[in-house]
């Protein structure tokens, strides 16, 4: 019991309970001395939510070392946390693979709880009529299924930035280790805070929250605004250190074009998180203030304006979905040539793509906004912008094409669901463009083309690279191999239904089918369609549920896996899994291009002394 | 020698501190008699520039490294700074966010504001950097005495901003924060800029604490440096706040 209660994560959820309480006490106690009527749920939930989230940093332990630092204490520079064994997963560790790996099960653990939601509302979109929800219920659960899947990509890519980052490039750890952790703490409060909505009125608004409805939703709405706040700092910080730690701790001889393909994604998916995201912090923190203390931001009657919430909160919204996707483009192309056999076709246009689609990615925003009422002579410039998103992205499927062709390909899991992203990345690629062009997007704005295509592209740039991901580099955490078996039943669960469900989507939403809705006319006849998605969803949920009993069963009892199992040439794979504590023992030192697969006699790195 | 540098950066402050004074005046004198909001966007951008460049030492991110080292402080302390100013350049995008948004609910027009108390409380926060900037080259020069007592004066300057801004304007301002749109917009700006002003003078307060029991040297003192640089990007803000919430526009 004493030993369960040393774990960080459960001091931390303590602490979250008795802040939150405290939050809750000033807030009643000062309206109390101020003669106010003394319980006013609003502003004490709030502030009793923020104090929460930072005792529940104090408790894990997240504050400890800059306490120190601040006294003016020496603190270890990189502490050995071996003695620990698997409790330094439950604590604030500063490893960065260990916050990888923590990143990683939270990610798993956040998608499980969205995917559950989703399923929960699918089946009671399965008959017309409402079944078992009431219809706030029912938006509570839409919305929540949204920002806690977008949570848990954000999260996901951070895991795999986490772990790969700096073993590829062969520092022994992140730039600033303390801050790599707080970034992954301070995303676990702000998650229960996110989902505390639940338990507290819900909230209808989906997770854009747009005013003027989230000025009037329930409680819960600002629960959501609170918690994604909060989480925004884990993106913000986490980009500050892969930014910083790519600059600066390269190996010997990696110059800016030989660095693997991924690092570059990493860094253009850095450059948006680290600016953009301040200003949906901004956007909801406004909303707040407006329903806290009758600030008039949105509030046309006091001279505010609701377009400019569309405005703040697009302009982080919108590039988000390339932070959402360019790291698991740069995983597709990190991971092709290695089972193709191939170099990677184009490697410096491909790195200039991903820069390409980040930077474009800041001047898209109002194709989101041409039914909004938003300036008309800002439609066209728009929809120009967002056309021009095709061109760094064409080059890279071109890249892939042409990597492909005529290599030695081999299909393990990982490689499966590598071409499966590309396949199901074009089709959301595909299904972009008529959403940018003004006339087309006048009908299907609100239908649910939007929601098939959106989860195309997150599915192809996200979820299928993150499975992949995770196939590839589960070796180099545990020194044990994912089942193959389990994994194919995975891959071939999860691809066809989700084909048929995004497919179905697009084609209910052509014919009329509005998205966030919880009822629709029987006489539309869409009911068969509903049931198919339905069955389709259970199919992608029973995969996930494989996968995630492959990761434990595999941890334990998975195929001993040491050496280079995947005839990589990336210096990650020379040294034997897992890797030990610091990473390299060894220096290493670039002496090629990274990807020449197939040419005999060269090599990417030499270790010192070989 | 030791003396010629003492005297030289004491001096280069001095410049900087009266070129920034008189662009400010400049800048006032222009928002009275010739209100251009190009002429006095451009102004801040000048001041913000040499804020950044003289106080900030921004070009000290792209000097090559002097150890190549890994683990020596030299190589680490340039990684630090890269570390803060990507912080800062991610702090800015809320200012930029909050700019923006006065622009979109007011236009040209700026709230109801007592004049006097702008130009008092931004000359605090210039007088402020000046002897933030002198803490940190007295520290970088071996001068203790000197860094103690400006840096002591920095913090309360600071306080004397804070107290100037929500004990005095936020309580004279003759509109309250849910009074329309000027009253959102003044609120919210001024509100997350004290928010910063305040962590700057914990800062700078936990710099001279550790600073007076030793802690640092003239070689090895980011600590010091950091406090410096946060406190020249809070000073950086309120430059373009300024001329946003008091210069630019006709009178709501």
């Amino acid at each position: 019991m004493k030993k369960f209660f040393s774990l960080g994560l459960i001091r931390g959820l303590l602490w979250q309970a008795v802040g939150t309480g405290i939050g809750v006490g000033i807030v009643t106690l000062i309206r109390v001395l101020m003669g106010l009527p003394a319980w006013k749920a609003e502003p004490a939930t709030v502030f009793g939510a923020l104090l929460g989230v930072f005792f529940f940093l104090a408790g894990v332990g997240a504050f400890t070392d800059w306490f120190r630092m601040a006294k003016g204490e020496e603190v270890e520079e990189m502490p050995d946390e071996s003695h620990l064994g698997a409790m330094r997963y439950f604590g604030v560790s500063l490893d960065h693979k260990v916050i990888g790996i923590q990143y990683m099960v939270f990610s798993i653990v956040l998608m499980s709880v969205g995917g559950m939601f989703a399923l929960i509302f699918r089946t009671e979109l399965a008959e017309t009529g409402m079944q078992f929800l009431s219809l706030i219920e029912y938006n509570t659960l839409m919305s929540l299924h949204g920002i806690v899947m977008i949570v848990s990509i954000l999260v996901g890519i951070a895991a795999i930035m986490n772990y790969t980052v700096p073993l590829l490039i062969g520092a022994s750890d992140m730039a600033f280790p303390r801050l790599n952790a707080f970034s992954f703490w301070v995303g676990v409060p702000s998650g229960l805070v996110i989902l505390s909505s639940l338990f507290l009125g819900g909230f209808d608004t989906g997770w854009t929250g747009y005013p003027p409805l989230s000025v009037r939703a329930p409680l819960g709405m600002q629960m959501f605004f609170l918690g994604v706040a909060l989480v925004g700092f884990t993106s913000i910080l986490g980009s500050i250190n892969i930014i910083a730690t790519i600059i600066r701790l390269r190996s010997k001889g990696m110059t800016p074009f030989r660095m693997p393909i991924f690092i570059w994604a990493a860094i253009a998916t850095s450059i948006i998180s680290l600016t953009a995201t301040q200003l949906i912090g901004l956007s909801f923190e406004m909303v707040m203030f407006q329903r806290l203390f009758g600030m008039g931001f949105f509030d046309p009657v006091k001279g505010g304006n609701p377009i400019l919430f569309q405005h703040l909160f697009w302009f982080y919204s919108h590039p988000a979905v390339y932070v959402f996707v360019l790291p698991g483009l740069g995983i597709i192309s990190e991971l092709l040539p290695v089972f193709a056999r191939k170099p990677l076709f184009g490697y410096k246009w491909v790195a200039m793509s991903s820069l390409g689609i980040a930077l474009v990615g800041f001047l898209v925003w109002g194709h989101h906004m041409f039914t909004s009422g938003m300036a008309e002579y800002l439609r066209v410039p728009f929809m120009y912008s967002t056309l021009l998103v095709a061109i760094p992205t064409g080059v890279k499927f071109f890249s892939w094409v042409a990597t492909l062709w005529r290599g030695k390909i081999t299909f393990p899991v990982p490689m499966l669901f590598v071409l499966a992203s590309i396949v199901v990345f074009l089709m959301g690629g595909l299904t972009g463009p008529p959403n940018a062009t003004i006339s087309t997007d006048l009908h299907l704005q609100d239908t649910y083309y939007i929601v098939g295509h959106f989860h195309d592209t997150l599915f192809g740039g996200f979820m299928f690279p993150f499975f992949a991901a995770v196939y590839y580099w589960f070796p180099k955490m545990t020194g044990r191999r994912l089942n193959e078996k389990l994994g194919k039943l995975h891959f071939w669960l999860v691809t066809p239904s989700f084909f048929v469900l995004s497919l179905w989507m697009m084609r209910i939403g052509l014919l009329g089918m509005r998205r966030r809705i919880a009822d629709y006319d029987p006489a539309l006849q869409f009911q068969t369609y509903h049931q198919v998605m339905t069955f389709s969803g259970y199919f992608i949920a029973l995969g996930v549920l494989v996968f995630i009993i492959n990761l434990i069963w595999s941890a334990k009892k998975g195929e001993p896996a040491i050496g280079n199992i995947w005839n990589s040439r990336s210096p990650e794979w020379q040294v034997p899994s897992p890797m030990p504590m610091h990473n390299y023992d060894r220096q290493f030192e670039v002496v090629g291009e990274p990807y020449d697969y197939g040419l005999p006699g060269s090599t990417y790195v030499k270790f010192e002394g070989e | 020698m030791a003396e010629s540098n003492n005297t030289s950066y004491k001096r280069m402050g001095l410049v900087i501190f009266g070129i920034l004074a008189i662009l400010t005046l400049m800048e006032f004198g222009l928002a009275v008699y010739l209100n251009i909001w190009v002429l006095l966007t451009l102004l801040a951008i000048l001041k913000a520039g040499l804020v950044m460049y003289y106080y900030m030492h921004i070009y000290r991110l792209f000097t090559p490294d002097s150890d190549t080292d890994r683990h020596s402080y030299a190589y680490k302390l340039v990684t630090s700074r890269l570390g803060l100013w990507l912080f800062m350049l991610s702090d800015a995008f809320i200012f930029g966010g909050l700019l923006i948004s006065r622009f979109n609910l007011m236009g040209f027009t700026r709230p109801e504001l007592s004049q006097p108390l702008g130009l008092a409380v931004t000359s605090i926060l210039l007088v402020s950097s000046f002897f933030a900037n002198r803490a940190e080259t007295s520290m970088a020069n071996g001068d203790r005495k000197q860094f103690t007592i400006s840096t002591v004066i920095t913090m309360v300057l600071g306080i004397l901003f804070i107290l100037g801004v929500l004990g005095v304007e936020w309580q004279l301002a003759p509109f309250k924060a849910a009074d329309g749109v000027q009253g959102a917009v003044f609120y919210s700006m001024t509100g997350f800029h004290v928010f910063h002003v305040l962590t700057g003078v914990i800062f700078l307060g936990i710099v001279l604490r550790n600073a007076m029991r030793g802690h640092y040297s003239e070689e090895k003192h980011w600590a010091v440096e950091a406090a410096a640089v946060y406190w020249h990007f809070i000073d950086v803000v309120w430059i373009f706040f300024y001329p946003a919430l008091y210069l630019i526009g006709t009178l709501r």
